[in-house]
């Protein structure tokens, strides 16, 4: 019998189409026709959107009666911040613990490497210059250039060495761990292929392994000779995505680096399967604690940097990063929406209305270069000034002196994962992390 | 000629004293080189270095300027990153050899382990002997020449630059993105100039050429998985 619609009232029967579907969601059903029509998977920008445990599940607990505070506005907060001493005779010394991530020259505009370069002159700290060789006019207007050597070592020569201030080994990024880089065609313009003796117009997945150093041990000769060809002056990082965190931080220490970024499971980038973004790495949060739990068990946590990336938005970030052991914190994406992006997670197509993720001649116009470098500039000043504050608040006169002693964790998973005690308790579940 | 005796030295502190010697003007003979890794590390200075034995990774690695001549065996990677000069190894070299290449020249009298060439950006790199699987993976630009056997994956995922190869059967042995061609005029004349340089006895118009195609793996298709229902049904899950 057919249901019988009652036309006296304005109530209308409960359908399908109006329950929850539970995992089949709108992003679910997107990604099965996107499949069932290419027959392949899907290319994103920007990285992972599922839900995963961020900095704010932590608090930063303030000075009370238990010590006293620093004026938020007449005192002073140090946060002169040193990277790479470990080993190389000329360590990086920034104004500020925040370094601009790599980001190539392809997956973004001239004008936006640019811009984010004279950013760190206002500030006082370095870009790194990404996959695809680096841009004179990057060089010349950053305070501080970190040259990445990837596998592919598109754009890269020797050059590039003398260029730089900081070198990163670059072995994964936790966009997509496990992965080679991807830029694609509408973005590998002839300039970006001139640089990157690439064909125009080509879809790139670039090389996926070092073809220099086939593992660990290979790597501490490869270290040897870079330490020989920069005569033993600059910092030498290893660039690594969340993955063993234990296992690869040990290895990367005795390769002989002066220091480890350390790319979370949140970290951005300008095109990867999305397949690899949501499902590949681990989180930001538990991959620091880890690789400061690693540098401690080692004894080498005072003279290895570690800078954290992966999701860092704010100085909250920031304070929590450096209290857990961080050294310093890397940006990508926070200064991208600095410039206006809007995270439309389109960054692949090449079509950027923001001029910052295009080789578009007309989008670039929109972004002018100064106004968007004072904005950048002005997202790290800000940023400091946040954690500065935070900082302040628990006591302490240097960034630096933040520890794990100052935060909580707000919930259970979080203090499962950090060790840090929970709110309203000293308890923790799971293993400490320094003090309970 | 000087001669340096390499015993109880560092690779580091033997590349100091090959500077030192080279920028006075003076060629080197190391001896007792007990196949150290890095030596010639991107050496800038002009002149020549004999090593006379075997040498570890990364020789020449960097090199711009000099020539080196490895008159035994080298060891994985040499004359990676290399920028410009000349590195000459008499018998056999390691995986690798030839990565990055930015520019110079290569040249293995032997033979060499796998993916020589690989990512090479420029310069020449000779091989009079076989090589290994992969050789020429995704190379940027520059040549490569096998006059030996070559195995698998020749050539894959080539993006620019060339490989002449002399082996008959390399077209079985081709990986994707590339194809087998003849050599232009200009090419057999610029490869045997090199021949009649290093000394080789081989004629350029035996060897073909292998190209890149600007399609297929370059455009973003998958390529994996290739699902074959009819080899599934024919398998037998006890014998596999």
């Amino acid at each position: 019998m057919s249901e019988v619609i009652d036309n006296t009232t304005t109530k209308k029967p409960a359908r399908g189409k109006d329950v929850q579907r539970g995992i089949w969601n709108a992003q679910t059903i997107a990604e099965v026709r996107y499949k069932a029509e290419n027959g392949k998977h899907r290319i994103r920008g920007c990285g992972a959107t599922r839900e995963l445990p961020t900095f704010d599940d932590l608090i930063i607990l303030p000075g009370q009666m238990t010590r006293m505070t620093i004026d938020t506005y007449r005192e002073k907060c140090d946060t002169r911040t040193v990277l790479g001493k470990r080993h190389a005779t000329k360590p990086l010394v920034l104004e500020t613990p925040i370094m601009i991530a790599g980001m190539s020259y392809g997956a973004l505009s001239r004008e936006a490497k640019i811009a984010m370069a004279k950013a760190t002159a206002m500030t006082g700290t370095v870009i790194s210059n990404g996959e695809g060789g680096l841009l004179p006019e990057e060089r010349e207007n950053s305070y501080r250039q970190s040259i990445q050597i990837l596998p592919s070592r598109l754009g890269f020569s020797r050059r590039s060495l003398e260029a730089a201030d900081m070198l990163e080994y670059l072995v994964g990024i936790g966009a997509k761990p496990g992965l080679s880089g991807h830029l694609m065609g509408a973005k590998i313009t002839e300039e970006v292929a001139a640089m990157r003796q690439l064909p125009v117009g080509i879809d790139l997945h670039s090389h996926p392994r070092h073809g220099d150093a086939f593992g660990a041990d290979d790597l501490m000769v490869k270290m040897d000779q870079l330490r020989e060809l920069t005569n033993g002056e600059t910092p030498i990082f290893i660039k690594i995505a969340a993955a063993r965190v234990r296992d690869d931080v040990k290895i990367a220490v005795k390769t002989g680096v002066d220091g480890i970024i350390l790319d979370g499971m949140q970290g951005g980038t300008g095109a990867a399967p999305v397949m690899a973004s949501e499902n590949l790495g681990i989180p930001t949060m538990p991959a620091l604690v880890q690789a400061v739990k690693t540098l401690e068990e080692m004894g080498v946590k005072d003279e290895v940097s570690l800078i954290i990336s992966g999701g860092i938005r704010d100085g909250a970030d920031m304070a929590k990063a450096l209290a857990i052991g961080a050294d310093a914190v890397a940006i990508g994406t926070g200064a991208m929406v600095a410039m206006g992006c809007s995270v439309c997670l389109n960054c692949q197509a090449g079509r950027c209305a923001a001029g910052i993720g295009t080789q578009d001649p007309e989008q670039r116009k929109n972004l002018i270069i100064d106004e968007a470098a004072e904005r950048v500039a002005n997202y790290i000043r800000g940023m400091t000034a946040e954690a500065m504050l935070l900082a302040k608040a628990a006591g302490k006169t240097k960034l630096k002196n933040l520890e794990r002693e100052d935060l909580r964790s707000l919930t259970l998973e979080s203090c499962a994962m950090t060790g840090i005690p929970l709110v309203g308790s000293n308890y923790t579940f799971g293993t400490p992390f320094g003090f309970c | 000629m000087e001669f340096v005796d390499a015993k109880t030295l560092s690779g580091k502190d033997l590349n100091v004293i090959l500077k030192d010697r080279l920028g006075k003007g003076l060629d080197v003979t190391v001896k007792n080189s007990h196949s150290m890794h890095n030596i010639g590390t991107g050496m800038k200075e002009k002149g020549k270095i004999v090593v006379d034995g075997s040498t570890g990774f990364y020789t020449g690695g960097f090199l711009e300027g000099p020539s080196i001549e490895v008159l035994g065996d080298a060891g994985w990677y040499a004359g990676d990153n290399m920028m410009s000069g000349e590195l000459i190894i008499r018998k056999n070299a390691g995986c690798n050899a030839g990565s990055y290449l930015y520019d110079g020249t290569i040249v293995i009298y032997g033979g060499t382990g796998n993916r020589p060439g690989y990512g090479m950006k420029g310069g020449t790199l000779l091989i009079c002997g076989d090589a290994g699987g992969w050789a020429g993976q995704m190379t940027l630009g520059g040549r490569l020449i096998i006059l030996g056997k070559v195995a698998a994956g020749l050539g894959e995922s080539i993006y620019k630059g060339v490989i002449y190869v002399k082996d008959r059967e390399a077209e079985s042995k081709l990986g994707s993105n590339c194809f087998v061609d003849d050599l232009t005029g200009e090419e057999i004349t610029s490869l045997n100039d090199l021949f009649g340089k290093y000394g080789v006895d081989q004629e350029a118009a035996e060897l073909r050429a292998v190209r890149p195609m600007t399609t297929g793996r370059h455009n973003y298709v998958l390529f994996d998985p290739q699902l074959e229902p009819e080899k599934a049904r024919k398998y037998n899950p006890f014998q596999g």
